[in-house]
Order: C-alpha cells, then sequence, then structure tokens
C-alpha cells in the first residue's frame, strides 16, 4: 500500500511509441532533467516543477473570453494589442510577463481553452499503471513494453523503481531512457527490473561535454561500462549534433568506446538533430536564445552508420 | 520493406490514357434505351428488363481502343459517360463554357466537379434534353407522391433521415450494392447455364401449374440474360477480328486475333486461361451495368476466383509473373474507365470516381479455413498503389494466419494511396456471417466487402446493405437528440416531431436516465419509419427491379427458379447505416457530465448555448472541448456512452424483417456522408458548430482523440462490433514519420493485430500525406490528434508553429 503514496511529476504518457525501444511501447516522461543539452527538442522536460505553458492557437482571444485577465495574484498577465491569429483573424491575447509568475497555476485554471496550461501532472503509481494495463494487449505480439523516460526518470528514483517493479509485476517488458547522470547506486537498484537502458551518449569529449551541457561526461561512460560488466542491455542513443559529435574522428572514440563494451550493446540508434523542438521553447514564455543549426545530411548519417557497423556494431538511423 | 515491381512501357501508356481521359457524354445509348424501354413497356417487368438489355446490348456503339488489353465499354462512343442522363441535372447550357473544341467543359471552380473532366457537345445535349423530355412525357414522374404512405410525409419533413435528405420517397435506387457470383460465371459459362432454364421451359411447355408460372417466367428471363451476355461478349469477338484485319502491326494484329478467339470461346464456355478468366468477369460486369448504371456491383474475391487460372498458366509455361501483373494492372485500370461523372450530393457523399466496384483480397480458403494469400493478391495491391488508382477500394481480409508479405505489402501500400487498404477482421467477421445471418461456415469464410464497406457473401447472397429505397437508409441520430431535448423541434428547419414524442426541453429532464428514456423513443419511432419504407419498396421489388441479368450468377436463384428480388438467393438481408455515432455519444456525455454529474450548467444554459450556435458561449464551449472526456479516449466515462448508442441502434433494429429478409443489418459506415449530414445538423451539445462535420463513420469525432492510437482502439472495443454486418469503418490516421522505417511498420501490424484480437473488426490508416499536412494547417480544428513523430520526439501537427509545419510538411513530400 505504501508505494502508492509515491507521487512523481509527469509531463506525458504516449502510446503507439515506435522509436523509443523494441515493438509498441508505452512511453512515461518524468519531468525533471539534471542536463541543459542546447538542442534539447523537449524543453519542457527539463524543470522539476509545474510551469506555466502557453499555446496561442488556442486562445479564443481576450474579447471573447479574457477569463485569464484578473486572476493571477502576481499582475503578470496584461491585455495585448490586436494582432491577427493563424487564420489571419484579428485578435487579441494576454501579454504574460513570467518575470514574477510563482507558476500558482490560477491562469490556467480560469483558461477553458487551455491555451494556459500548467505543464506537470502530479501521479500516483496506480494512474500510470491503468495506463500501462489498458495499453499491455499492445505490447504482446510486438515484443513492446513500457519505456520510463524524461527529462530524466532516473531523477525520480523511487517513483521509476516502483512503477517498473510493478510493470514487472505484469511481466511487461521494461526500458529505462537515461542520461546516465545519475549516481550508480540508482541504476544499481532499477538493473533487476530493467531489461534494457536506452542510454545517450551525447559526446565522447568531456570539456566539451561540459562546456555545452554543463557537465562532464566521465559519470556517464563509467555507469556506462558499469551497465554492461553487470549485465545489463544498451542500446545507445547518439543525437547527430553538426559541428559538436558529427565527424568522422569523433565518431571514431564512440566506436572505439562502444566495442569496449560491445557484449553489451543491443542497439545503437544515431538519432539526426532536427529542428522540430523550436516551436516548443515559446511555449515556456521565455526569452532565452533557443539553439539551432542545419540538420545533418542524409549521406553524413549513413556514412556514420557505416563508419560504426564497420566495427561490428549493429546500428540504425532513428 | 515491401519493393513494388516496375510498371511496363504499355501500361504507363495506359495509365496516363485513363487518368487524363476527357469524359464525354453522348445520347446514343439513351436514345437507344428509350426505343427499347417503349418497345417492352408492356411486358411482364420480367422479362422486360432482359430484353431491354439485349436490344441495347445489341445495338450500343462498342469500341476496342489501342493497347487495350481487355474489351468491354458502357456503351457510348468513348470511355465513361455512360448515365448521360444524369447529366441533366445540371444546368449545363449556362454553367459550362463551350471551348475551343465546340464542346461544354464543366469548370474548373466547381467544388461539384473539380478534377473531372467532363464535357458534352450542344447538339448531343439537346437529345439528352430531347429524351429525357420524351421519357417524362410518357412515364410521367418517377417519384410518386400518391405511392408514399399516410404518415411519411411527416417524417421526411423533419430531415432527420436519409429519406429526408432529398425531401421524398425515391423508388430510383438500382438494385446493386452485392457481389455477383463472378466464379459461377467462369465456373459454367453462359451456355450451361442457359441450357438449365431452357431444359426446364422444355420439360414445361405448354403445362405450367400450381406456383410454377413465377418460375415459368423466371426462368424465360434467364434465357434472354444468358443471350445478352453470350451477345455482348461476340459483338466484341467480331470487332476484334475487324480490327486485326486493319492492323499494321504484325504483334497486335496477332494478340487481335487472338482476343477474337478468346472472345468466341467464353461467349459460351467457362475461361481458359487467366487472362479469359478477367475478360469474361470484365464482360459479365459490364453486362450487369447495361440497365442497372451505376448499380455498384462489387469484384469478389479477385485473387481467389483467378488463381487457378494463373496457376495452371504458369505450370503449363504459358504466361510469367510479370505478364501476370501487367494484365492485373491493365484489368483495375479498365475498370476505372466505366466511370461515367459524378454530379451534386451523391458525389459527395461517394466521392469523386468511385464505383463501388469494391474488391477483396487475402482471407481463407472456404473449404479448409486455411489461409488464401497467393500472387494474385500481391499483384491487386501492386495495382492500386504503383498506378495510384481512384478506383477501386481494396479490402485485405486479415486473419490469424496472414503471412507478413502480405502484411507489409498493405502497409507499403498505405503509404502510397492514403486508407488502402481496408483491413477486415475475418476472425470476427466469419463467426458473425454464422450467428447474425444464418451463413454456412463455407459462404462465411467466402464473403467479400463491397461498395463502400457492406459485408455480403461471394455470389449467393442479395445483401440490399443500404435497403431498397434510399441509400445508407439511416436516420441522423444527433438530429434526433436534438429534437428531443428541444421538445420535438429541429432547430435547422422548425419541422416538428409527432404530439407524443414532444417531451419538454432539457431542463425539464430531471435526470440522465429520463433523457435517455425520450431519447430512445424518438429513435425507435424514427428507425422504425425508415425500415417501414424500406419494407414497403421491397415488396415492390420483384415489379420494379426484377434481375435476372444478376439472378443467373447468383447461388440460389437457378435452383429455385428465383430472381434476386424474389428472395431467390440463398441468403437474404438488408440493412442500413450509422455514420458518426461518436457525435452523439460525445453530446451525451457532455450534457451528463455539465448537467447531471458536475452541474457545471444548468439544462436550460446548456441548450441555449447549443441553440445560438454557441454564439456568445464561446468559453462553455471551450469547456466542453477541453474538460468533458470523449470518445476515443479509452476513458470509460465517455465511452460507455458510445456502447450506449451501438446498442440502441442495433436493439430497435431487431424488430425489422419483411417477406424477402428476417434480419435486418446495422453498420457504421458512411462513406463522406458525415459531410452531408453535418451540413444540416444544428450545432450539437458535444461542441461542435453548425453545419460542419459529424464525427466520420465509428471514428472518434474530428480531433477529439488526443491519446493516441492504442486509446482509440481501447475505446472502438468497447461494443461489439459483431453486430454490425452491414460493415464497419474506422478511419485512423497515421503521420508517415511514424512508419520511416522497417520497424515502425511491423510496429503498426502489431498493433492492428492486438486490437483484431480485442475484437476490432475493420480499421484503415491514412498515413497522411503532405498534401492532408496541408489541410490541417487550414483547419487545425479537425485535425487536433495528428502526431507528428521524429525519433522520439513527438508533437502534435496543429499546435507547431507554422514555419515548423512546413518543415514536417518539406519532410512528408521527401519521404513518399
Amino acid at each position: 500500500m505504501q508505494k502508492n503514496n509515491i507521487t512523481a511529476l509527469i509531463y506525458d504518457i504516449q502510446g503507439f511509441s515506435v522509436q523509443d525501444g523494441p515493438g509498441v511501447r508505452t512511453t512515461v516522461f518524468l519531468k525533471g532533467c539534471p542536463l541543459r543539452c542546447p538542442w534539447c527538442h523537449s524543453p519542457e522536460s527539463q524543470r522539476f516543477d509545474r510551469e506555466l505553458n502557453w499555446m496561442s492557437i488556442r486562445c479564443i482571444g481576450l474579447d471573447t473570453c479574457g477569463m485569464c485577465l484578473d486572476v493571477c495574484p502576481n499582475g503578470c498577465i496584461k491585455a495585448g494589442e490586436v494582432t491577427q491569429n493563424a487564420a489571419g483573424d484579428d485578435i487579441r491575447y494576454p501579454e504574460v510577463d513570467k518575470t514574477n509568475c510563482d507558476e500558482c497555476g490560477k491562469c490556467a485554471a480560469a483558461c477553458k481553452a487551455t491555451a494556459l496550461y500548467m505543464c506537470g501532472d502530479e501521479v500516483t503509481i496506480d494512474d500510470v499503471m491503468y495506463r500501462i494495463k489498458r495499453d499491455k494487449p499492445f505490447f504482446e505480439d510486438s515484443g513492446g513494453g513500457v519505456t520510463v523516460s524524461g527529462g530524466e526518470c532516473l531523477a525520480q528514483p523511487e517513483f521509476t523503481l516502483e512503477l517498473i517493479k510493478s510493470c514487472k509485476e505484469l511481466d511487461i517488458n521494461v526500458a529505462i531512457d537515461t542520461t546516465g547522470f545519475v549516481k550508480y547506486d540508482v541504476i544499481k537498484s532499477v538493473m533487476p527490473y530493467t531489461d534494457m537502458f536506452l542510454y545517450d551518449l551525447k559526446c565522447m569529449d568531456s570539456d566539451l561535454h561540459k562546456q555545452v551541457i554543463g557537465v562532464p561526461n566521465e559519470l556517464i561512460l563509467e555507469n556506462a561500462k558499469r551497465i554492461a560488466e553487470a549485465g545489463g542491455k544498451l542500446w545507445i542513443r547518439i543525437p547527430v549534433m553538426p559541428m559538436y559529435n558529427d565527424s568522422e574522428e569523433h565518431f571514431k572514440l564512440y566506436g572505439e568506446f562502444l566495442s569496449e563494451i560491445k557484449d553489451a550493446v543491443i542497439m545503437v540508434q544515431l538519432l539526426p538533430y532536427h529542428k522540430m523542438g523550436l516551436s516548443k521553447y515559446a511555449r515556456l514564455l521565455t526569452n532565452k536564445q533557443v539553439f539551432t543549426a542545419e540538420p545533418p545530411s542524409d549521406a553524413l548519417m549513413d556514412a556514420r552508420k557505416a563508419q560504426l557497423e564497420a566495427m561490428g556494431l549493429p546500428v540504425r538511423i532513428h | 520493406m515491401y519493393t513494388f515491381r516496375p510498371i511496363c512501357d504499355r501500361i504507363e501508356r495506359m495509365r496516363v490514357k485513363v487518368r487524363d481521359r476527357l469524359i464525354v457524354a453522348d445520347s446514343e445509348k439513351e436514345q437507344i434505351k428509350m426505343e427499347a424501354s417503349q418497345r417492352y413497356h408492356d411486358y411482364p417487368p420480367m422479362l422486360q428488363k432482359p430484353y431491354i438489355s439485349l436490344e441495347v446490348i445489341s445495338r450500343m456503339p462498342i469500341d476496342i481502343v489501342e493497347d487495350e488489353y481487355f474489351v468491354g465499354d458502357m456503351g457510348n462512343r468513348g470511355w465513361g459517360a455512360s448515365g448521360g442522363l444524369f447529366w441533366l441535372t445540371v444546368d449545363i447550357e449556362n454553367t459550362w463554357p463551350i471551348e475551343e473544341d465546340g464542346l461544354h467543359h464543366a469548370p474548373d471552380d466547381d467544388p461539384f466537379y473539380s478534377h473531372q473532366k467532363l464535357a458534352i457537345s450542344p447538339e448531343e445535349l439537346k437529345k439528352l434534353r430531347k429524351i429525357e423530355a420524351q421519357k417524362r412525357a410518357v412515364y410521367g414522374e418517377i417519384r410518386p407522391l400518391e405511392w408514399i404512405p399516410d404518415g411519411a410525409q411527416e417524417f421526411f419533413d423533419l430531415q432527420a433521415s436519409d429519406y429526408g435528405k432529398i425531401g421524398g420517397f425515391p423508388l430510383t435506387l438500382p438494385p446493386g450494392h452485392l457481389t455477383p457470383g463472378f466464379q459461377n460465371i467462369l465456373r459454367r459459362g453462359y451456355a450451361d447455364i442457359r441450357k438449365q432454364a431452357q431444359d426446364w421451359l422444355d420439360e414445361h411447355e405448354g403445362n405450367v401449374q400450381g406456383n410454377n408460372m413465377g418460375k415459368f417466367l423466371f426462368y424465360k428471363a434467364a434465357t434472354v440474360a444468358c443471350d445478352g451476355a453470350i451477345k455482348l461478349t461476340r459483338r466484341y469477338a467480331d470487332l476484334a477480328r475487324e480490327k486485326a484485319a486493319a492492323e499494321k502491326n504484325a504483334e497486335r494484329k496477332a494478340e487481335l486475333e487472338e482476343m477474337a478467339e478468346s472472345l468466341d470461346h467464353i461467349a459460351l464456355y467457362p475461361a481458359r486461361t487467366f487472362r479469359e478468366a478477367c475478360q469474361q468477369v470484365m464482360l459479365y460486369n459490364v453486362f450487369l451495368k447495361v440497365d442497372n448504371d451505376p448499380g455498384v456491383t462489387s469484384m469478389g474475391r479477385f485473387d481467389q476466383y483467378t488463381w487457378p487460372y494463373l496457376k495452371k498458366d504458369l505450370e503449363d509455361g504459358r504466361i510469367t509473373m510479370e505478364k501476370a501483373q501487367e494484365l492485373v494492372d491493365a484489368f483495375f485500370l479498365k475498370i476505372n474507365t466505366f466511370y461515367g461523372g459524378g454530379f451534386g450530393k451523391p458525389t459527395q457523399t461517394a466521392g469523386i470516381g468511385h464505383l463501388g466496384q469494391h474488391t477483396t483480397i487475402g482471407g481463407v480458403i472456404p473449404e479448409t479455413g486455411e489461409d488464401a494469400t497467393n500472387p494474385v493478391s500481391f499483384m491487386v495491391l501492386e495495382a492500386v498503389a504503383r498506378l495510384e488508382l481512384h478506383e477501386p477500394t481494396i479490402s485485405l481480409r486479415i486473419h490469424k494466419n496472414s503471412p507478413k508479405e502480405i502484411w507489409d505489402c498493405a502497409m507499403v501500400t498505405s503509404m502510397r494511396v492514403g486508407g488502402l487498404p481496408l483491413l477486415q477482421n475475418d476472425e470476427v467477421i466469419i463467426p458473425a456471417l454464422i450467428s447474425e445471418l444464418g451463413f454456412e461456415l463455407e459462404d462465411a469464410r467466402n464473403f467479400a466487402v463491397i461498395g463502400c464497406q457492406e459485408i455480403t457473401g461471394s455470389g449467393c447472397d442479395y445483401p440490399a446493405p443500404n435497403g431498397s429505397s434510399m441509400s445508407h437508409s439511416g436516420i441522423y441520430w444527433a438530429i434526433a437528440l436534438l429534437m428531443t431535448i428541444n421538445n420535438g423541434t429541429n432547430p435547422i428547419n422548425g419541422a416538428r416531431l409527432p404530439e407524443k414524442l414532444r417531451f419538454g426541453y432539457l431542463s425539464d429532464m430531471k435526470t440522465m436516465d429520463e433523457l435517455r428514456e425520450n431519447y430512445e423513443k424518438v429513435c425507435t419511432w424514427m428507425l422504425t419509419w425508415s425500415a417501414t419504407l424500406n419494407n414497403y419498396t421491397e415488396h415492390e421489388y420483384p415489379r420494379l427491379f426484377p434481375y435476372p441479368n444478376l439472378s443467373i450468377s447468383t447461388t440460389g436463384c437457378m435452383e429455385s427458379g428465383k430472381d434476386v428480388s424474389e428472395g431467390g438467393a440463398k441468403y437474404n438481408s438488408y440493412g442500413g447505416t450509422a455514420t458518426g455515432l461518436a457525435t452523439t455519444a460525445d453530446s451525451l456525455t457532455a450534457i451528463k457530465y455539465m448537467v447531471y454529474d458536475k452541474k457545471i450548467v444548468t439544462g436550460e444554459e446548456l441548450l441555449k448555448a447549443v441553440l445560438a450556435d454557441w454564439e456568445g458561449y464561446e468559453p462553455l464551449r471551450q469547456q466542453i472541448l477541453n474538460e468533458v472526456p470523449h470518445f476515443g479516449n479509452a476513458d470509460p466515462y465517455a465511452d460507455c456512452e458510445m456502447k450506449y448508442m451501438m446498442d440502441l441502434y442495433y436493439g430497435i433494429s431487431r424488430a425489422f424483417s419483411n417477406e424477402r429478409c428476417k434480419v435486418y443489418k446495422c453498420g457504421t459506415f458512411g462513406a463522406s456522408d458525415h459531410v452531408v449530414q453535418g451540413e444540416i445538423t444544428w450545432a450539437t451539445p458535444d461542441g461542435r458548430k453548425t453545419g460542419t462535420p459529424i464525427a466520420d463513420a465509428a471514428s472518434p469525432a474530428q480531433g477529439r482523440d488526443i491519446s493516441g492510437t492504442t486509446s482509440v482502439f481501447t475505446s472502438a472495443t468497447t461494443y461489439d462490433h459483431s453486430h454490425f454486418m452491414d460493415g464497419m469503418a474506422l478511419n485512423l490516421k497515421i503521420h508517415p514519420t511514424a512508419l520511416s522505417n522497417e520497424q515502425g511498420i511491423t510496429k503498426l501490424e502489431d498493433m492492428t493485430k492486438a486490437y483484431f484480437d480485442m475484437g476490432g473488426m475493420e480499421v484503415q490508416y491514412n498515413i497522411v500525406d503532405a498534401a492532408t499536412l496541408k489541410k490541417a494547417q487550414e483547419h487545425p480544428e479537425n485535425y487536433h490528434n495528428l502526431v507528428v513523430r521524429i525519433a522520439g520526439f513527438s508533437a502534435y501537427f496543429v499546435d507547431m508553429t507554422t514555419a515548423m509545419q512546413n518543415d514536417v510538411i518539406s519532410r512528408a513530400e521527401h519521404t513518399f
């Protein structure tokens, strides 16, 4: 009964998730991450608390509704000027200045159109298992199961552990999608209930890793080795970033490292950078400069795939 | 991943010819038809029809076009445009400009004809108008008001059923919507069938007693029908010989000579080769359409009845697989040319270019229950995918032992031509045919799908899946709900239900149960009227539409000496469909949630908002859209209302029957009828606005399913699919990025298998293309559920910025 009291903050649960491990999977996305990858395509996953989001396309306009205007205790919301929506019609949106916002969610509660909404739901194990049980028939034929992802799901270790224990009670295949930037003890604790780790290797150069992402990579590489030694399975994911980790030399380093732990590596998934995440940044109502680059070419992706395959590794793109 | 074969040059030439053809109407066949109708006007109805066909067949213009592999056209001077009189519903004289070629051309900008290249000369148009006037003078109005049963007019005036849609009681729906007995024609040939009829007549010459006079007329009609089919085939044989004599190219000359010899043979006897089998089927299909256009006769299990011939040809070294594919390509290209132009509402409902020549592949072998997939099954998918054909619709029958290869081929086909093939689950349909319709096991295993979605026996069944008088023969359940909560008044036109069905307003109904009780009374009254009108036309069918041309191929008719219209087929049933019940289910959920359970608004306020078409109530509407659960998200609170609707529909229909049919079948398909129906449906309590489409077929309401495909499947299987033997359509949109590699395709297959294991009957995937994405950009409200997936990333398409959407669109264009 005690485990039912454990809660986590999630930002999505997705069925028919086809790119997060083998088979048809249901992926649970936990909110909060210790890393800050500039190319992150799910920026709403980074903070460990609920946060106000804004999606203008849903707003029906202040002249039709205006329910958000008077509810903010900190005076963050003001009426904006008349502008045009995507369809070209005149509309007045609220102007949200999050400087004094304490994420109380009153405006989101007032917004019937859910243009203002709180990202992050506090859920129990039972809540999540209810959904997983419903999707279970879809796992069986396909060799699929549940992927616990993030953010960094191991940054909420108690919940993740109890969740995957519950999955294992129902004989459901479990994948943990992790940055690897956690204490090994945490990994060790989930290992008995984990069929594979979807394991990100963002960069092989520790200085560059720290410079760009904010933390060095030693712990990540060390954890990968220890998982391999302990008999765990690794499904390696490499986001291929132009000018950062996409060179032939860099992939030589990937190849060498992965060769060392080859027996544990069941797949190396190369994920070419894409710009799809850009539209999500605007929803966070921050004015931060957003990273952008040109996606790597198909030819480059094929070359990197071939490079790793030549070293005897199983590789796929996407 | 499955890779398609290349297209040969001759097929490519044919494809361009078919795709770019100008459909030109002329009056010749209509003139012949009118003269024949006058000549045989006083014949008994059973004989009248086949004699008219025979005369039309004997005189109508025919041709064999350069490069053509198969012969058989609709009886005019070019491809298509057979239903010339149908064109006269349009004011061509004043709205179609005359272009350089001297013909009136359909304007490009008119949505009713867009993408159709239609033309007619002023002279032919005049002649057609004259024929129409003469017919009217002789026969008068074909929708006799005097025939309408008492009380029916009030039912029509509600405009809350397919009857109300056109404001009357049509007796013009041609027989059809079925699978002819192609395999019986192939097995026996016309000479043998004719002999059976003639033997009976000889035996009874001068001595017809008891109940046998009906049989006498039927067998006599069957001999005339056979003569018609033989005549049609022989005319083409003669023409092929003529063309061969004049042909300079030696190869084509030889081909035409061979065609002539073949046609002479199949005019009387069973086909000997794969090519002859295709040709015999093609000509029988044309023959059925001669006096019954458009008729909606489907092609049945093409892969099953042609494969034995191809197998033998291959064994004897007469043909290669490449040549066989070429013939299948040619066959399906050719049946596209039967399309003669579409006009107005019917086109909007059924879709442009649609003739209902639905073709079924895969499934099981009737005798053994083993997998029936064969090389022709693949060839059919290859043809529709590579040639990107409008027609026909393809159903792939799936069962527990369907091979992985046919799944793969089907998925790749879906990526080329959205929504095809429809996947039909044998494991649900076969047992249900036995339990619901009394089919024998072998006949059940041999089912085929027709028209939009309807399930029928193969050549042994007269299924009347759309009823016998008004296509789809359904009532409009959302309007019924509006009338229930609005004291019997339809808000869109002010028409009122009879006094006994006026139960006050939503605010007068104190509980959800009281609302349900009232609603059930309204629906029962309406659907029972609909069935009664069907029974009325069914009763008149043997007189209005005897169909000996079809009966000669239908198992049961030749044995019993009864026409299909008289119940001669081995199996008899009728039915109708209800599209978009999710809109009504969601409306019930919204009322339950907002008024009775959470008490957020009063019944009075909610009805006021609905009657105002939500003008001034947008925040309330948004709350209903965003807070109230909707069908399709695996939320029992909403899904139980869909089950309620399905059970209500099925339950009411159990009381229906007529002389020919003991069973009424319910369906949940509807082509594009949800758009047409939506136009005359006032705003609904689920937040839908006046005039916008209701939900599509069995699918969740547009944009309301936001919890992923697995949730849609979970919701969809909350009711018993085996109750819907008229057919079902669950239409799902999947973004191509989900299937960008082999793994994605396999996963979609596995997910479908799981849905079928859960009792799902049917699903079709629209793996959406760039054009659809552009539409999603323009009308985001209808595409809320469209998820873009790229390696772990996912977002709802409509929630992305325009620039990002454009990026995804450009990706889609890259991929496909």
